[in-house]
């Protein structure tokens, strides 16, 4: 028997043969060799997200505006510049740590956590937003409805009927004139309208468009900025009566499937991230951390698709 | 004794194409074989089933039949000398890629006029009937007099189909619900209707006779059960039995008044009614 | 092989350990349930993971079965009482409702599919075999590869509770169409069955995943010195092959599995057209498009019926070898054909959507690939038969059943041609021509090739062989009875017999065809009865059948070369390889077989440079 079998069971992890030797591969550890593996399934799956958006997104009759659905820009812009950011302190990290620097690797791991965490602020606070407007597909309808049909008109109807909003009514419109902001004066004068409007059952032509446009008005083509036009939504924020916006719903199905898992993937980066934060990083987690930064470029990289297909066409 | 199971597993295997080919030998006899087909376009399809199956039937008794002989004649108890060391062979391989490659190139090709006549070189007219599938049965809408859908004067009817022969009939089809599938054995035509499309499904029946339509996608519980009737029937009766339906129809609408008082209702009474 | 000689410089030389020195098994009989848990549940050898895949798919299989005897029942004898298993799901006096037959196939299909054949192939032979015929420890990642396996058991739970939850199992077929499968409204298992439905597929799907990127890894990274990537067995390319297919097309199925998640779930309207009422429920929300479900659907299980069939080639390809004692006939074409079913089986997916209402000249151009992707099958098997011509075939029960792996997946291959032919699939589409040819597929092809990888590698994994004869009457059954089922399912589907039907006899067309139905019900209960002979084989011989040596077949991969069954780490000494899988019966070599592993030798170094 030959020097390698006679090792035979002794090594510490119980293996009972010889340490074993591979003919050589690829020139990558099996560490980041399964990282560009997984990569690549995550490759997959993101298309499968954005194939379907963009299939939805063409096959649909209608697609808002990024100001109907009170998408702003500038902020989008702002949270793609973070998240570069932290791409890029996540490779000085990796530097540093290299170079056996184990506590500025830490404050540059620090900042990457830092900025990714700021990316999720950003995006919370946009998520708020939209679901102050009621944009949000929930079951089995959201407050988005598509066009203001019969459905539409019967949903407002609802939510004027329901207990909770006519006792706030009642508050408002009972309170004497100088405790109301000058813009709930005006507020309280279409609330009736609509109501009125939406409760007579026995008139002939009402426009549940202006209704519609009441609740929210959508801003026109040319508007820049911030789609708040004033809506009674805007008005009283406890009211929260149906809105409408054409192709809305799907519109809100596909942004938060897409956001939010790319979010998910966000937030599985700052565990890593944290986890990291707790061990020394020098050259012997360079591995680690290399493979870490690989995931935290791919999820930016998909998020540098998302930018454009969702604020900017 | 080894030579006796040698000989027993090959002609087992030699069972495969025999009992095969029969198979498909006997069934026509005992009526298990392509319905009767009533279509101007059957005929092309059926012919292309039947070009196929003779094909494949060579293939298949070819490959069947080698594996057999090979079974047969190299099993080990035969002392039939050494065995061939052989790695493979270069030309053999090229031979047996080109020549399917061949077939299969031209079967792709010699099939696609058929496929456009039943799916893409769609008739320029207006549509004969449109067939909703809804959950479990067929809903049935003639243009009324004005030979327009979707006016009042259409007329509705529910699993009764009939149709014209002798001339190319236009179905839309349609769904209300989940997927369904229109399917008619007999006119060798099958078309999923999926909800929010418009499908136009057209052919040309050469035969009077009633039919079946079977529901050839899985749409809930009861998809065993949605089945319909069509009548194919000449123009002069075909025209008899629509002006009888619409009389039908006209004088039991009065009488209907709950389905009269849906149709006729308007915003403002459905939201006053809820 | 001079190639081998250097990649193997300055490695020493392995020489076969003898029978005596194999190192004893890791064995708990300490009694500590820590050792217990940590050997043989928690494990993270892949050998232990293997099996526990084999256990767990051998279970599922006779469920998947009895479900199947039950769908056979009804279609044979519609509304008749259901004799045993009435009683368990007795609705009226033990007659089923048609409701529990949707449910009945729906879960036969999704058992047998995800539960059985793709974790029976990459999961159990895949973990089993790879390190072993690649000269390897271990996978890569054994904690990763012991993940992958307990990801299966939430999959295992969702799959069984939903029978439990109200409305009953998902019952909208195992292709979950929409707006059956995302309306709740639309079918009693479109509640909380169809939503179990969903979470189990997830689970199968990350099981799959790290497992698929584990063995790519593993194949890559840690073949013995010497294993170039042309001397793998085929067993081992069809499984990286499998893992690629796996890697790229299941994530799409897992996004889609999501979407309809959030469809049911969250409101949300991928799959749901505008103003869709089902049921005459409240119209939901809209403006998506059922159509896009298809596409997510067939982009992955397209792929995945090759998942489900190249595994199985590359082991039969390497029994019928062993058993004819012959060079496999065409190495490099087979593997190219492996890769290139692989590459086409990504662009044929519409082939599944031919009715479905997508755009005909799309059709058009899946029909020509379609028929492209029987050029690799057609070259895998011509190389087949070229391997056992001039052989010297032994009629073991693994030879048996590669041999009618080979027959029959002829059969379920050429059924593929008729529906690729779109103008014919007009009339055969959902048919029992399908159901007939991916039967022929699926269980006459893979499950055969499983049975011959059974009986084939039965002694590595146990350290014993099965019975023969037994093993021989078990092929006889099953091969007889698969027959009558299956084969004259091609003539009912030729009639246009639909499937997924309850009760199709009402139909003027289909009503004479119940006598053939109830004959072929009669072969699926002996078939699944044959499985009984198998079952007691399996496990008597498990405990008391003669035990094997290293190498009781005279086989050349690697994995002979290890103890029977192989220790912790697999091998007792360093393999290094010398050349490729299939050195049968080389001239001028006193055995009728080299392994890969021994030395160069002066005759066959000959008969090489003569073969060329
Ligand atoms: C392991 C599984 C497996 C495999 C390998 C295949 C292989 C093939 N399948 Fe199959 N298929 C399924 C599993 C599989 N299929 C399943 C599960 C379904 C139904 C899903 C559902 O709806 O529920 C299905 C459905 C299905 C359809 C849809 C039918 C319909 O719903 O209307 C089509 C249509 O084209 C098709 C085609 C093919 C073709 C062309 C091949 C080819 O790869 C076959 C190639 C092989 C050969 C052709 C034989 C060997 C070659 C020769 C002997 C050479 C000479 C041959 C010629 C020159 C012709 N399959
Ligand atoms: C791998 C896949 C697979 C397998 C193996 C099978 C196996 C069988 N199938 Fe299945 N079937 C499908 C996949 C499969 N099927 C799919 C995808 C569908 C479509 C569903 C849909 O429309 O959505 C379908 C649908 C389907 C139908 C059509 C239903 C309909 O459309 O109305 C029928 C009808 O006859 C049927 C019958 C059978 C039978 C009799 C078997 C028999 O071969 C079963 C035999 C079973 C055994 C032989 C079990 C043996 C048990 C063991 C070996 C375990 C031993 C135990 C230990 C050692 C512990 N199947
Ligand atoms: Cu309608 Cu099936
Ligand atoms: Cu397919």
């Amino acid at each position: 028997m030959n020097a390698s079998a006679a090792s035979l069971g002794h090594d510490s992890h119980g293996h009972h043969g010889p340490v074993l030797q591979y003919q050589p591969g690829l020139p990558l550890s099996r560490g980041k060799l399964i990282m560009w593996l997984f990569l690549s399934t995550e490759i997959m799956f993101f298309a499968a997200l954005l194939g379907s958006y963009v299939v939805l997104r063409f096959g649909a009759a209608v697609w808002p505006k990024p100001h109907h659905v009170h998408l702003s820009e500038p902020i989008g812009a702002i949270n793609t510049f973070v998240l570069i950011c932290s791409s890029v302190t996540v490779v000085l990290a990796l530097e540093a740590a290299r170079a056996n620097k184990k506590s500025l690797a830490k404050t540059w791991m620090l900042l990457t956590l830092l900025l990714g965490s700021l990316f999720l602020g950003i995006k919370a606070y946009e998520y708020a937003a939209k679901f102050s407007h009621g944009i949000y597909p929930s079951a089995p309808r959201g407050m988005v409805y598509e066009r203001p049909d019969l459905y539409y008109g019967s949903a407002v109807r609802a939510r004027l009927g329901e207990p909770v909003i006519i006792e706030r009514m009642k508050e408002l419109f009972t309170k004497p004139e100088g405790e109301l902001r000058p813009e709930e004066v005006t507020g309280r004068q279409r609330l009736k309208q609509v109501r009125d409007m939406v409760n007579d059952p026995n008139q002939q032509a009402f426009d549940l468009a202006v209704v519609a446009d009441q609740i929210m008005p959508l801003p026109a083509e040319s508007a820049d900025g911030h789609g708040h036009g004033g809506g009674l939504n805007d008005t009283f924020s406890w009211l929260k009566l149906p809105v409408v916006i054409p192709g809305g719903n799907m519109w809100a199905s596909t942004y938060f499937l897409l956001t939010g898992f790319h979010a998910v993937h966000v937030i599985v980066g700052l565990i890593v991230f944290a986890i990291l934060l707790l061990y020394e990083l020098g050259p012997k987690r360079a591995g680690m951390i290399e493979n870490a930064g690989l995931y935290w470029h791919f999820v930016d990289l998909v998020w540098i698709f998302l930018f454009p297909l969702l604020y900017l066409f | 004794m080894k030579r006796l199971s040698a000989l027993f597993w090959s002609l087992l295997f030699l069972a495969v194409p025999v009992l095969g080919v029969a198979t498909f030998a006997v069934a026509p006899a005992y009526d298990i074989w392509l319905p009767k087909d009533v279509s101007e376009h059957g005929p092309a399809v059926d012919g292309l089933f039947y070009f196929i199956l003779w094909l494949t039937g060579a293939v298949f008794i070819a490959t069947e039949g080698v594996l057999f002989w090979f079974i047969w004649k190299y099993d080990e108890s035969k002392s039939n000398g050494g065995v061939k060391y052989v790695h493979g062979s270069h030309t053999l391989e090229v031979v047996w890629t080109i020549i399917p490659a061949a077939v299969l190139l031209f079967i792709s090709i010699y099939q696609m006029n058929t496929w456009a006549d039943v799916k893409m070189r769609r008739p320029d007219m207006a549509p004969t009937v449109e067939v909703i599938g809804r959950q479990f049965e067929w809903r049935l809408r003639y243009p009324g007099k004005d030979g327009m859908l979707g006016t009042p004067d259409d007329l509705h009817l529910v699993n009764d189909l009939h149709l014209p022969i002798d001339e190319d009939v236009l179905i839309q089809l349609k769904s209300m619900d989940v997927l369904h599938s229109f399917f008619l054995p007999n006119v060798r035509i099958k078309q999923d209707a999926v909800p929010g499309m418009k499908i136009p499904v057209w052919f040309k029946a050469r035969e009077e006779g009633v039919f079946d339509i079977v529901c050839a996608e899985l749409c809930g519980w009861g998809h065993y059960k949605m089945k319909g009737r069509v009548t194919f029937e000449t123009r002069e009766s075909f025209d008899r039995w629509l002006e009888q339906k619409y009389a039908e129809q006209e004088a039991t609408q009065p009488a209907d008044s709950e389905s009269a008082a849906v149709a006729k209702l308007s915003p403002a009474s459905l939201l006053a009614r809820r | 092989m001079s190639t081998a000689d250097t990649t193997a410089a300055g490695i020493e030389h392995g020489t076969h350990v003898s029978e005596t020195a194999a190192h004893p098994q890791p064995s708990p009989s300490k009694g500590s349930l820590s050792t217990f848990l940590s050997t043989y549940v928690f494990s993270k050898d892949h050998k232990v993971i293997g099996l526990q895949f084999l256990f767990s798919t051998l279970l599922w299989f006779l469920v998947g079965g009895l479900l199947a005897l039950a769908v056979r029942w009804q279609v044979a004898w519609p509304w008749s009482d259901v004799p045993v298993l009435g009683k368990l799901f007795a609705q009226q006096g033990g007659q089923m409702s048609p409701e529990f037959y949707t449910m009945l196939f729906t879960m036969h299909a999704t058992v047998m599919i995800f539960l059985v054949i793709i974790p029976v192939l990459a999961g159990a032979f895949g973990n089993f075999l790879i390190p072993l015929m690649i000269g390897a420890d271990d996978m890569a990642f054994p904690t990763l590869n012991m993940l992958s396996y307990w990801f299966m058991w939430p999959a295992f739970a969702a799959f069984s509770a939903s029978f439990f939850v109200e409305g009953g199992a998902a019952s909208s077929g195992w292709t979950s169409y929409p707006t059956l499968a995302t309306n709740v409204n639309a079918a009693p298992g479109s509640g909380w069955g169809q939503t179990l439905w969903l979470v189990g597929l997830t689970f199968v799907g990350v099981s799959s995943m790290l497992g698929s990127v584990n063995y790519m890894t593993t194949i890559i990274l840690m073949r013995a010195p010497g294993m170039t990537m042309f001397r793998l067995p085929m067993t081992i390319w069809a499984m990286f092959i499998t893992a690629v297919l796996q890697a790229f097309a299941l994530p799409v199925l897992t996004a889609a599995g999501f979407m309809q998640l959030f469809d049911r779930t969250l409101g949300t309207g991928f799959f749901t057209p505008e103003g869709n009422i089902v049921n005459n429920a409240v119209a939901t929300a809209g403006g998506g498009q059922p159509l896009l479900w298809q596409h997510l659907f067939w982009f992955y299980s397209h792929p995945a019926v090759y998942i489900m069939i190249l595994p199985a080639m590359g082991m039969v390809s390497d029994i019928l070898t062993c058993f004819a004692r012959k060079p496999l006939f065409g190495y490099r074409p087979m593997v190219y054909s492996v890769a290139g079913i692989a590459g086409l089986g990504f662009i044929v997916w519409g082939h599944h959507m031919f009715m479905s209402g997508m755009n005909p000249a799309l059709g058009v151009t899946f029909m020509v690939s379609t028929m492209m992707i029987a050029l690799p099958s057609a070259v895998k098997t011509f190389n087949w038969l070229g391997t056992i011509w001039g052989g010297k075939i032994q009629f073991t029960t693994s030879m048996l059943f590669a041999l009618s792996f080979v027959s029959m997946f002829i059969i379920g291959g050429l059924s593929g041609i008729f529906m690729a032919a779109t103008p014919v699939d007009i009339f055969i589409h959902d048919t029992y021509f399908i159901v007939a040819h991916f039967h022929y597929v699926l269980f006459a092809g893979t499950a055969m090739g499983v049975w011959a990888a059974i009986y084939f590698w039965f002694p590595k994994m146990f350290g014993r062989t099965m019975n023969e004869f037994w093993g021989k009457v078990h092929f006889f059954l099953t091969f007889i009875f698969l027959n009558g089922t299956f084969f004259t399912m091609h003539i009912l589907g030729a009639v246009g017999f639909p499937r997924r039907l309850a009760d199709a006899y009402h139909y003027e067309t289909f009503h004479h065809l119940q006598p053939l139905n109830a004959f072929m019900t009669y072969c699926a209960i002996g078939m699944v009865a044959t499985q009984i002979i198998f079952a007691v084989n399996f496990f008597w011989s498990m405990f008391f059948g003669p035990v094997a040596g290293r190498n009781p077949w005279n086989a050349n991969t690697l994995e002979w070369t290890a103890p029977s069954p192989p220790g912790h780490g697999n091998f007792d000494y360093q393999p290094v390889v010398y050349r490729g899988p299939y050195e049968y019966s080389v001239p001028g070599v006193e055995q009728d077989h080299l392994m890969q592993t021994d030395p160069p030798h002066p005759a066959a170094a000959a008969a090489a440079a003569a073969a060329h």
